[in-house]
């Protein structure tokens, strides 16, 4: 039992770090642009399924493929700002519309590429590490440790170099940082197109874990929102925390649990983490 | 004694915005709270008002407590304030915007009978007398000449007055107005002060905050004198302004401005 | 006067004999319904609420439900439907709007209560069948002067049925917008901060809005069951609310016929362009873009700003 414990819980951990990179393109959008981009999750998925071209039909090695990958999502990410999210900025509802559109849309398109058949990635990196008493894939350690890595470098890059001050500066006080130079448009579209990346590089690394449909972005989107709601809209450190506490709560709650509503547990803690404490767990309200 | 504020205390987190500040105000007369920025005004009125909740004390309307009630329950009470930045229906027109703060005078008139405004046929708000009010009242604030035009073309001067106009709509017994006259030139100050005098000479008491000295002085027939969330001095607005711990708070500023 | 916008539609059967055409006005009718009501919370109180499919979902399978398992008539069944949404709805606008939740985070919630209604359908196999869905076989019947009482089956019964639902959800909230209720609704969307200064109990009118809007959704939803003689967990599906508010949306959130014209576009063209539901998506996700991009007030509010320009 306690295997079992320990086993879900590092499943949990591993997953909520996919949450985190996706939550932690929500925050970035949210603080800099205004709106919740619902289409990341979509992002996502374009990244996962360029990685799996390029990996398995196109022979790629997959540290290479990976990079292509990222570049179509923030092309998309780039295309997507420019004709949609410039009009929308700090604008909610519209944003969130716009951004819905644009899921049927990429949706669709990878439903003509692709199809509904799932598409699973060959083997990347096999063999399994002994952890806690619990065997687990050196897959998952790498794909957790990037990702965290990633998120943490981010925060870093944020709040030391002169664009992550700027960036702070402009979410705090959009006038004031106009008047002392910051170029907000190029700020915002870099963010948007960032954060698309991000995504992107979370489906790179999802595709070597788990089997890539087109349905997949939405799934992602909304745990990304609950992580980014859970830590706190505007902590970055929080979208990484949250995803955590996320996949840990989901895949512990299956255990105990019916397993059919995992989804469900998510959705009730982000509720309850609404209602009493409207910040998160480590935001500041925006 | 109309309002009564018994050792009022709010903390946010580790500040202290008010602390243990008691005062009361007798129906009929109009009582002026001053200060510098950041002594706890806006608090006050805020805390009076039912949008804020106070961490320790409370107010007494007509001897009953309302400290900790919601906005609208307090404004029903009587009890209506105005906004320091002015808050409008920007979409709608004067008319419209002092038609929507008719609410609570129309729930006063018909109460559940309003049920049967639904009728297609019955719509009591275009019943003569609430009207004639809102007529009455646009004509108070000076507003007569731009009553169909819309909020968001007005002036700042003519939106803190629309404010003021929304606010008596409601047949306030209390009106607490927040910095009414920052921002407005010399010209629509004087005409705030005559609208103040005509609401309170028509039986509205009237609680004004600000920072401008001079027109409260003008206005008040009380002052008080609040500095970093505690009273300091209280009485005739003339005396209060000459009280030494009044002028060692205002003179640093004034120095500093020199 | 606006009721002579209604008579052609009354006339319209007489003059089309299509089926086909006849039947795509009937889905237009009840999805209207459902729009009509949105556009009570979204359009004129200025909340984005994502339960309305779940109050459309839901009541489908409580009205379907209850005529199959107490063997009542429809109209009998409507009650319990209307009584648990009206209770639902209370629970959980009072959640929602206690708490003070704004825009973004209403939505999210409303959007978490409307997925868990989902999973509990979807998961409650026996007694919803979960995913494979539930036939529904019983049909309503209204009494009519001269005839008795008449099954309403077939597209010609179902087609007058649909209007007159329609014609009950515009009129009451018609009637319900132009009295104060109304006016509390506007301030509310306006500035809620002034209206709750102003004695406006915007708690109870916001909880009001909820209500009612989710109310009307589940007579759609009950129609939309009993029409198509099929429920299934996907009623409740989120892609079901964003349906609600692309009509909303294309047809003109500040009227309260616009949500019609924008049902009628959103239905009506999917089956006239013959499309592989991929290009429908596509398709689907533009005319959302274009909408609020280009097209803000809907094409009845465009129209109808043409005509003030005038």
């Amino acid at each position: 039992m306690l295997q079992l414990l320990v086993g879900q819980t590092l499943n949990g951990v591993i997953v909520g770090t996919l949450y985190g990179i996706i939550a932690l393109g929500v925050t970035l959008t949210f603080g800099i642009t205004g709106i919740v981009n619902f289409a990341l999750g979509e992002f996502m998925m374009i990244g996962a399924y360029v990685t799996w071209y390029l990996f398995d039909v196109a022979g790629l090695p997959y540290p290479v493929a990976i990079w292509p990958a990222i570049a179509v999502a923030a092309g998309c990410g780039f295309a997507a700002d420019q004709l949609l999210f410039r009009f929308t900025r700090n604008n909610l509802i519209n944003g969130l519309l716009v951004s819905i559109g644009l899921i049927s849309i990429i949706e669709a398109a990878a439903l003509l590429l692709w199809t509904t058949t799932p598409k699973d990635m060959g083997y990347v990196l096999s063999g399994a590490v002994a952890l806690g008493g619990v065997s687990v894939p050196k897959m998952k350690l790498v794909v957790f440790a990037l990702l965290a890595a990633v998120i943490f470098l981010t925060y870093a890059a944020l709040s030391r170099t002169w664009i992550g001050r700027a960036a702070y500066a402009f979410s705090q006080n959009p006038e004031a940082a106009m008047l002392m130079g910051v170029r907000t448009e190029v700020l915002q579209s870099t963010v948007v197109v960032y954060s698309t990346a991000l995504a992107g590089f979370g489906g790179a690394l999802y595709a070597t874990l788990y089997s890539l449909e087109p349905s997949m972005g939405g799934l992602y989107i909304l745990k990304g929102v609950e992580a980014a709601i859970l830590g706190g809209i505007g902590s970055l450190i929080g979208s990484l925390a949250g995803g955590i506490i996320l996949g840990v709560t989901e895949a512990v709650g299956s255990i105990y649990l019916p397993s059919a509503f995992r989804d469900a547990y998510g959705l009730i803690f982000v509720v309850a983490i609404l209602l009493y404490q409207p910040a998160g767990l480590f935001g500041t309200e925006r | 004694m109309l309002l009564e504020v018994v050792e009022l205390t709010k903390r946010f987190g580790g500040l202290t915005a008010l602390a243990n500040v008691s005062l009361s105000i007798a129906a009929g007369e109009i009582v002026g709270i001053f200060g510098p920025n950041g002594s706890g005004k806006t608090t006050l009125i805020n805390l009076i008002a039912g949008i804020l909740a106070p961490s320790a004390g409370r107010i007494l309307w007509k001897t009953s407590e309302i400290q900790g009630r919601s906005p609208h329950a307090i404004a029903a009470a009587g009890v209506v304030k105005t906004f320091q930045n002015p808050q409008l229906f920007l979409e709608l027109s004067i008319y419209d915007n002092v038609a929507i703060a008719s609410h609570l005078r129309l729930q006063r008139r018909f109460g559940l009978s309003r049920i049967t405004e639904l009728l297609p046929w019955r719509d009591c708000s275009r019943q003569a007398e609430v009207v004639n009010a809102i007529h009455r009242v646009v004509a108070l604030c000076r507003l007569d000449d731009v009553r169909d035009r819309s909020a968001a073309s007005l002036s700042y001067g003519q939106e803190k007055m629309l404010g003021v106009a929304m606010a008596m709509m409601c047949e306030p017994e209390l009106l607490l107005l927040d910095e009414p006259a920052s921002g407005l030139g010399e010209d629509e100050i004087r005409t705030l002060e005559e609208v103040l005098r005509d609401l309170r000479d028509s039986g509205t008491t009237l609680c004004v905050i600000d920072h401008k000295v001079d027109f409260l002085a003008r206005i008040a027939d009380r002052a008080i004198a609040l500095q970093q969330g505690s009273v300091i001095a209280e009485g005739v607005p003339a005396k209060v302004l000459r009280h030494p711990r009044v002028v060692e708070a205002y003179l640093g500023r004034q120095h500093a401005r020199a | 006067m606006k009721a002579l916008l209604w008579v052609p539609f009354l006339v319209f059967p007489a003059l089309i004999q299509s089926n086909f055409i006849l039947s795509i006005f009937i889905f237009s009718f009840i999805l209207a319904i459902a729009a009509v009501s949105f556009n009570l919370i979204f359009g004129f109180t200025g909340q984005l609420s994502m339960f309305h499919a779940a109050a459309f979902g839901i009541a489908a399978y409580v009205t379907s439900l209850t005529t199959s398992f107490f063997h009542v008539s429809f109209w009998v069944a409507l009650f319990p439907a209307i009584g648990f949404t009206i209770l639902i709805s209370l629970i959980i606008g009072s959640i929602c709007f206690n708490f003070q939740l704004r825009a973004f985070y209403f939505a999210v919630v409303t959007l978490a209560f409307s997925e868990l209604a989902r999973l509990v359908i979807l998961n409650w196999n026996s007694v919803t069948n979960g995913t494979l869905g539930l036939m529904v076989l019983d049909k309503p019947s209204v009494w009519v002067p001269g005839a008795g009482l008449i099954k309403i089956d077939g597209v010609f019964g179902w087609y007058f049925f649909s209007l007159a639902a329609l014609i009950f959800t515009v009129a009451v909230c018609s009637l319900v917008l132009g009295s104060w209720i109304g006016r509390c609704f506007a301030a509310i969307r306006l500035n809620e901060d002034l209206a709750q200064t102003l004695g406006i109990d915007t708690f109870r009118y916001k909880l009001l809005s909820f209500t009612l809007a989710n109310t009307l959704a589940a007579i759609a939803g009950s129609l939309y069951a009993f029409y198509t003689g099929y429920i299934e967990p996907n009623y409740l599906s989120i892609n079901q609310s964003l349906d609600i508010i692309s009509m909303v949306l294309l047809g003109g959130r500040s009227s309260v016929l616009g949500p019609i014209a924008g049902a009628f576009v959103l239905t009506g063209l999917p089956h006239m362009i013959d499309l592989s539901g991929e290009a429908r998506a596509i398709l689907y996700g533009l005319v959302l873009i274009l909408t609020i991009l280009i097209l803000p007030q809907g094409l009845i509010g465009t129209l109808a700003s043409w005509r003030r320009a005038a």
